[in-house]
């Protein structure tokens, strides 16, 4: 590349990285303080950190005519974007910009640590020379993406039911909150109007509601979070992209392997843990029909998918040799 | 007897039990990936220590993926898949249509509404009708029901989604049953010959391009190109040419003939006091060896170096063959007795009137080779599982429960009640919508 294009890409890496940190204090505010200001601030930042980060990497490819995504960096930096895309389409329809400090925060460490993996632009090695690249590659890193939002969505259910669970037996008083606990009919709802914010509508912490009535602070803040039924079908709808995504990647790496290896499935380290990812959100997906196993126990069950989100993207690159490891 | 089935069926149906055996499932293969495979029993003794070694050698676990244990634990999900989809699935994802109590729903409301029943009725079932929503009335011991079904025929999406399981299921024990895979080397200017199908490669000629990259951390010289140029002879006899590349296999016969590995051969030459004495007999591959005639002493060939660094006498980092060496080792009976670097053409003295020159190489090309007829299978498997998946993902089936009641001659009470086959909540905001637009729409009225 020629200095000005050179230029151009660090350009679009510095815009990259300081928008998703502005975006992420500011998200971090709003979560803090819901101030209605604060997100309007960090959703635009969030935005255009990823118009910057898509920018660059298609920058890259146009200038260099070399696929980004055949090394860590590139792949790193598409996560991220990702990552930030998802959140953003997700916060459009159900309100998840309470979430963005977090995601916003994994994000750009995600893309922080790609660039440390930057080496400038490089051809491809031979296996890594086909049309797959360009459909297998995306759909995992999205998958991948998508997890990384409902991880950030099952922490959120985890720490709320944990610190309800804590007044709970604190035994706080539950005047008035009891009445409305538990299942809640549509007339009740109806009662609440047509416009009440997102997860107001049924109350599943009595704890806390009843704590927050009473003026705790702490409480206050929390019960203004969606409730955990609704931070719950948050949760579910995103790994309902992710997992037939992941689906979906497995298939095409498979093809990709037919083609490029003689067998569609060969055992290396990097398919079996992606399988491995597979079956454990899998077994979420099923638990997930069982009402009473909805819940906290599915909210954890999605963190042991992330990690092993992590384990297969990072994890097998760094730890363990194999047909994959061509990315270190 | 039958007893014992019926308990059996429904151990295996039960979704605990099934999804216990996706976290077996799941373990096992995360334990596959951790431990490295296809190792021997010292790699393990290594690499785990001699108690860790002998249990994963005991337990199979260096070759799980073909082990009984996780080809057993695969067949148990099968049967517990099979045995919930007909138990489970089928009956409590299409249920008949049947009345509720309405008030017990956790999603449900009522509407009082102006008019007599029949045309209350009417209005409700062309109200959802109007909204794409599926009417059907039934009449259960003198009272009249109205359905409202969406996505109804999403309810079998989680079916679609087992029988792609068991599809894939079924096209790799084809594979296991019928097909066959190996690999083999050919020398440039050699043939080989797939044993099951008699298929003859003649590698004319295998070619490769390394290029060096300037990279932040120096010189990186990467792999652009592998590829052979041979003449393959199927079944017919006739000779084909067939180019092969990485991700561009050949096909042969049904056979898939694919670009794997390449190296470099090595011509040995061992004399003693100037006389030929064998040495392999034909170009040793790395990793390959000879015993020296009448003793003990053997020699290994190790690795090729394509360039030797001239300034410090070591292999360089340019792995293309500019001044080419190798690396060798020698044994005396199992145990080493050192490692050599030998520049190529240059003969060395190995002691006792022997001399070693390593004289030329030859490049060969490596091979695998698969014939798969479970693959169509696996492919439509793939496509019915990713079909299931999305349709029990996107399409939420969901039932209405509506019972008209007159409350006076004027004022007619609509109580509605929705069920999903995901819970309730996530359905809570469409029914408030829902029920929010027919109330819009019937203006509500304010019996008694
Ligand atoms: C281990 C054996 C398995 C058992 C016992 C089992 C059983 C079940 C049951 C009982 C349901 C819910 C039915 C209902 O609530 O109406 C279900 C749903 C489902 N199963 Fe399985 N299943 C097994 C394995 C699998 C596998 C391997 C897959 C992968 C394809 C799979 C895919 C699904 C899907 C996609 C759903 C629908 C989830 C939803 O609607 O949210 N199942 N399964």
């Amino acid at each position: 590349m020629d200095h000005n294009r050179q230029l151009l890409d660090q350009s679009l890496l510095v815009v990259g990285t300081a928008t998703y940190v502005m975006s992420a204090l500011a998200l971090f505010g709003y979560f803090l303080t819901r101030k209605p200001l604060l997100r309007s601030i960090g959703m635009p930042f969030a935005l255009a950190g990823c118009v910057a980060q898509f920018a660059e990497l298609g920058t890259r490819w146009w200038m260099t005519g070399v696929w980004p995504l055949t090394n860590l960096y590139g792949s790193l930096s598409l996560f991220s974007a990702l990552s930030v895309a998802i959140f953003l389409i997700f916060a459009y329809r159900y309100d998840l910009a309470f979430l963005g400090g977090f995601v916003l925060t994994v994000a750009a460490i995600a893309f922080a640590y790609g660039m440390t993996w930057n080496e400038g632009t490089m051809p491809a090695v031979p296996a890594l020379q086909s049309y797959w690249i360009k459909i297998h590659v995306p759909i995992v890193i999205a998958s991948y993406a998508s997890f990384m939002v409902a991880f950030c969505v099952s922490l959120m259910y985890l720490f709320k039911a944990a610190v309800e669970n804590r007044y709970a037996r604190r035994g706080a008083p539950l005047s008035g909150a009891v009445a409305a606990a538990g299942p809640v009919g549509a007339d009740a709802m109806s009662a609440l109007g047509d416009a009440p914010g997102i997860g107001t509508i049924r109350n599943d912490t009595p704890a806390l509601t009843s704590a927050a009535a009473a003026g705790d602070a702490t409480a206050v803040w929390l019960a203004g979070l969606p409730s955990l039924a609704r931070l719950d079908v948050m949760q579910y709808r995103i790994i309902a992209v992710g997992l037939p995504l992941l689906a979906l990647g497995i298939i095409t790496g498979a093809m990709w392997a037919k083609e490029a290896w003689g067998a569609y499935w060969q055992f290396d380290a990097k398919e079996n843990a992606a399988l491995a990812s597979w079956i454990v959100y899998a077994v979420y997906m099923h638990l997930h029909t069982r009402p009473r196993w909805r819940g906290t126990r599915t909210a954890w069950v999605s963190v042991i998918g992330f990690a092993s989100i992590v384990f297969c993207y990072l994890g097998v690159n760094i730890f363990i040799s194999g047909l994959h490891s061509y990315k270190m | 007897m039958r007893e014992s089935w019926a308990e059996l069926v429904g151990l295996f149906a039960n979704v605990a039990f099934g999804v216990s055996l996706l976290a077996v499932w799941g373990f096992l293969t995360t334990l596959g990936v951790v431990i490295e495979q296809g190792k021997d029993a010292a790699f393990y003794a290594a690499a785990y220590g001699p108690p860790l070694g002998r249990l994963i050698e005991r337990l199979d676990v260096g070759n799980i993926y073909h082990s009984a244990a996780y080809v057993g634990i695969v067949g148990l999900i099968v049967c517990s898949m099979t045995a919930a989809t007909f138990t489970k699935v089928i009956p409590r994802r299409i249920p008949r249509l049947h009345p509720v109590k309405i008030a017990a729903i956790p999603l449900h409301a009522t509407v009082r509404v102006a008019g007599d029943v029949e045309s209350v009725r009417e209005r409700i079932a062309s109200f959802f009708a109007e909204r794409g929503w599926q009417v059907r009335k039934r009449d259960f011991a003198g009272t009249e029901w109205t359905f409202a079904d969406k996505n109804n025929w999403a309810r079998r999406g989680v079916l679609v989604a087992h029988i792609g399981f068991v599809i894939i299921a079924t096209g790799t024990t084809i594979y296991w049953a019928k097909g066959y895979s190996g690999q083999f080397a050919v020398l440039s200017g050699a043939t080989a010959t797939i044993p099951e199908n008699g298929v003859k490669v003649d590698l004319r000629r295998f070619a490769y391009r390394i290029d060096p990259i300037a990279t932040k951390s120096g010189t990186v010289y990467q792999p652009i190109d592998y590829v052979s140029d041979a003449t393959v002879t199927g079944r017919d006899g006739t000779p084909r040419n067939a180019v092969i590349r990485v991700n561009q296999p050949y096909d042969a016969d049904g056979t898939l003939i694919y670009q794997a590995t390449y190296g470099f051969a090595i011509d040995f030459r061992l004399s003693k006091n100037g006389k030929p004495v064998p040495s392999g007999g034909h170009p040793l591959k790395e990793g390959e060896g000879f015993v020296i005639d009448g003793t003990s002493r053997a020699i290994q060939y190790q690795r090729f170096v394509g360039t030797i660094d001239r300034a410090t006498g070591r292999p360089g980092a340019d792995p293309r063959p500019n001044d080419p060496g190798v690396v060798i080792e020698a044994f005396d009976g199992d145990a080493s007795a050192g490692t050599a670097l030998l520049a190529l053409g240059r003969p060395v003295s190995l002691g006792a009137g022997y001399t070693l020159e390593a004289a030329r190489y030859v490049l060969y090309s490596g091979f695998q080779y698969r014939y798969d007829p479970g693959i169509p299978v696996v492919g439509l498997g793939a496509f019915v599982l990713l079909a299931g998946l999305c349709v029990s993902m996107y399409f939420l089936p969901a039932r209405l429960f509506v019972l008209v009641r007159p409350v006076d001659a004027n004022v007619t009470e609509v109580g509605i009640a929705a069920t999903t086959v995901k819970g309730y909540d996530v359905f809570e905001d469409r029914f408030r919508e829902i029920v929010a637009a027919l109330r819009r729409s019937e203006g509500e009225a304010h019996g008694p």
